[in-house]
């Protein structure tokens, strides 16, 4: 017989459904039945489901790649009027049109004067670039010509628009340079004292490509976040909402310890923290990936297209896999104590959002912080773990590192553990 | 030996005492009622009993087993349909009753049989898909109940068993109760209804502001009635008077 429990037959109910059957064959240990009925429960709780996997799977690639998309020229190519007053000046203008050949922007040369700044406010180009009469008079004579740019200063497409052309009036200038420089007999560095060199400083000793450097970033800080904040729903759901519902107590009849019930909560708010987790990284992942494609079309200073040295990359999985699990378990612990506090589910999500907040700061804080504080943010609760995430793909290599903040992680676990049990099992918790 | 035995039992909710040093024993194989109204300390007694309340003193023994001191062993001697049915919505009848089968350690293959055949004795086949939340009251606590024998304990606490329910099911569960204790188990229900006392139990203890007013058999109560009305008696004995016949 086919009953359908919601309208249509998504794979998510067959699924649930196929979990349920096999409630039969569980063994008979609590923790394991108290798992297999809390995912099912979370699996049929279809709206959390979409906010805590499927939303952060769609939303993730897109907040961090839509910045670097949207300004890449790539992309959208900036528009570009050139104001030709100077007929002599021609050629630069040719130049700067050259830019739409390399498919970076889309310039319109026009000739004579006016006031261009209207297309501006109405959006029409994101920069005019003017280029006054006199200006070539002024450079054959040995001055320097004046080119004008009218931008938007709201307008990021508009920054993006001067920095393009720039590159062609400074190649221009470079010419005239080294021509007049000729003509008194004089080095260019005679008139360039000092260069400047930067040279990378890693612990492994390698260069590490803008895709490294943008993984080692927002994955720690991602996955940490994830982790400690993902499966907070379902916490209050598996607590708050275990006492709003009134089952508690039914289940409290049975000869199980309230310890086994939580491990069991646990268990799968573990998996849960897993799913979301891993959704998200890999979505992350793929963010990236799209953002740092597009910046490299255009700029030509990333050489390389990895995100994640391959030789690190068993590293990688092992740390992401680690602090989603741990944060997972730990943020988890922490809501849980807080949902145990609250009567209604009303109430767990209030304290729960403050909570969020306040473990949120030292996740987005981290990478901004100093390097001398990296000691001190190893032995802070959830930043540890932040750090753990970010030892295992920067330097994995580091082992008292590696250590400290996993060892550190692990005990600020237990201790919340600890607390979250002793507030689980308050008798006013129950029959309050 | 005693099926249950109330010793002293006392609940104290900050200044009021919801249940005030009651003892009484129940026999193996009879079918207790807690009668008394509203907010009588029932409940309270109910949940000392089965094990997820604490007694501000006294305490209670099921089969010779001391419920404070080793209450895992207690429970799994009990069967509790608790005032709330704490069934959990998103889960099918079959799942409910699957989830607290595992948790009271029955096998598999015990457990399958079982769910088909209080699903079949409740007329709850056709609802075995079915989530909770899209059950009806009745048949709601028909799942509850059905959990609540599960694994066949040899004594069964039922919290107002047909409280709220519709004619039908009330007349299924008063049915299922009888049956369940012709097998030879103990049954204690609470209740505030004199009907589903004198149609159900052998013995009665009825209880006001937390202290217990009458014990005893059934047929004494009656005897004591007499001629007079019931419910006459019972108000008279909830207030606390002395009732002679
Ligand atoms: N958790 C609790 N906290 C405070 N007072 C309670 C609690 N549970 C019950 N009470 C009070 O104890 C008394 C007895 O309640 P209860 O046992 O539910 O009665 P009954 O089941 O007979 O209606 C009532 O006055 C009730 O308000
Ligand atoms: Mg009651």
């Amino acid at each position: 017989m086919r009953v359908r429990l919601f309208r249509g037959s998504s794979g998510v109910v067959k699924l649930s459904r196929g979990l349920g059957q096999w409630g039969y064959s569980l063994p008979a240990r609590t923790w394991i039945v108290v798992a297999w009925k809390e995912l099912l429960e979370a699996l049929r709780d279809r709206r959390t489901m979409l906010n805590v996997v499927l939303l952060p799977m769609i939303m993730m690639p897109l907040v961090i790649s839509l910045p670097t998309l949207m300004l890449s020229p790539k992309a959208i190519p900036p528009k570009i009027m050139v104001v030709v007053s100077d007929e002599g000046a021609m050629d630069l203008a040719q130049q700067i049109k050259s830019l739409e050949s390399s498919s970076q922007a889309q310039v319109y040369i026009v000739t004579g004067e006016g006031d261009f700044s209207n297309l501006i406010l109405n959006g029409e180009v994101d920069l005019v670039v003017e280029i006054p009469k006199g200006f070539l008079r002024n450079i054959t004579d040995g001055r320097s010509g004046t080119i004008v740019y009218y931008y938007d200063p709201y307008g990021a497409r508009s920054s993006v628009a001067i920095g393009i052309v720039q590159g062609i009036v400074d190649g221009y200038s470079h010419t005239i340079l080294k021509e007049r420089l000729r003509a008194i007999n004089l080095s260019e560095e005679y008139i360039r004292p000092i260069t400047t060199v930067a040279k990378q400083v890693t612990a492994g000793g390698g260069e590490v490509s803008t895709g490294e450097v943008l993984t080692a970033i927002v994955i720690p800080m991602m996955v940490g976040l994830i982790a400690i904040t993902g499966a907070g729903t379902f916490a209050i759901d598996m607590i708050a909402g275990e006492r709003e519902r009134k089952t508690i107590e039914a289940l409290l009849t049975n000869p199980v310890t309230r310890g086994q019930v939580l491990c069991g909560k646990f268990l799968a708010l573990t998996a849960l923290a897993l799913i979301s987790g891993i959704s998200t990284v890999l979505s992350s992942i793929v963010g990236v990936g799209i953002a740092v494609s597009s910046v490299e079309e255009s700029i030509a200073y990333v050489q390389a297209t990895k995100l994640i040295d391959p030789s690190k990359i068993g590293y990688f999985i092992v740390g992401i896999l680690l602090t989603i699990a741990l944060g997972g378990l730990t943020g988890n612990a922490i809501m849980v104590t807080a949902a145990s506090f609250a009567k209604s589910f009303k109430e767990a999500q209030q304290y729960i959002g403050f909570l969020t907040l306040i473990l949120v700061v030292p996740m987005v804080a981290i990478p901004y912080a100093p390097q001398s504080l990296y000691p001190y943010l190893r032995l802070m609760p959830i930043s540890s773990l932040a750090m753990f995430a970010r030892d295992m793909i920067v330097n994995p290599g580091e082992l008292a590192a590696v250590f400290t903040s996993l060892a550190v992680s692990l005990i600020y676990l237990m201790v919340f553990l600890w607390l979250s049990s002793k507030m689980f099992v308050r008798e006013s918790v129950v029959f309050g | 030996m005693a099926a249950i035995e109330a010793i002293s039992l006392t609940k104290k909710f900050g200044d009021l005492v919801a249940v005030n040093n009651l003892s009484f024993s129940v026999e193996e194989g009879s079918i207790f009622g807690l009668l008394g109204p509203n907010g009588a300390g029932k409940t309270t007694t109910l949940r000392m009993i089965y094990g997820v309340l604490k007694p501000t003193s006294g305490t209670a023994r099921v089969l010779g087993v001391d419920v404070v001191h080793n209450p895992t062993k207690a429970k799994s001697l009990m069967g509790v349909l608790p005032e709330e049915t704490g069934l959990y919505p998103r889960l099918t009848a079959e799942e409910n009753l699957i989830y607290f089968g595992k948790l009271r350690r029955m096998e598999d293959w015990r457990l399958r049989k079982r769910v088909a055949e209080l699903l079949e004795l409740l007329n709850l086949t056709d609802k075995k898909y079915v989530i909770a939340d899209k059950l009806s009251r009745g048949q709601r606590q028909k799942v509850a109940f059905a959990r609540a024998i599960l694994d066949e304990p040899p004594v069964l606490l039922l919290d107002e068993p047909t409280l709220g329910v519709d004619v039908m099911s009330a007349r299924e569960i008063r049915k299922m109760i009888e049956d369940y204790a012709a097998t030879g188990k103990t049954v204690v229900l609470s209740t505030h209804n004199m009907w589903d006392v004198e149609r159900l139990c052998d013995y009665i203890g009825i209880i006001s502001e937390g202290k217990l007013r009458y014990l005893g058999k059934k047929e004494d109560l009656e005897k004591l009635v007499g001629e007079k009305e019931f419910e006459d008696v019972f108000v008279r004995l909830v207030k606390g008077d002395v009732v002679e016949s």
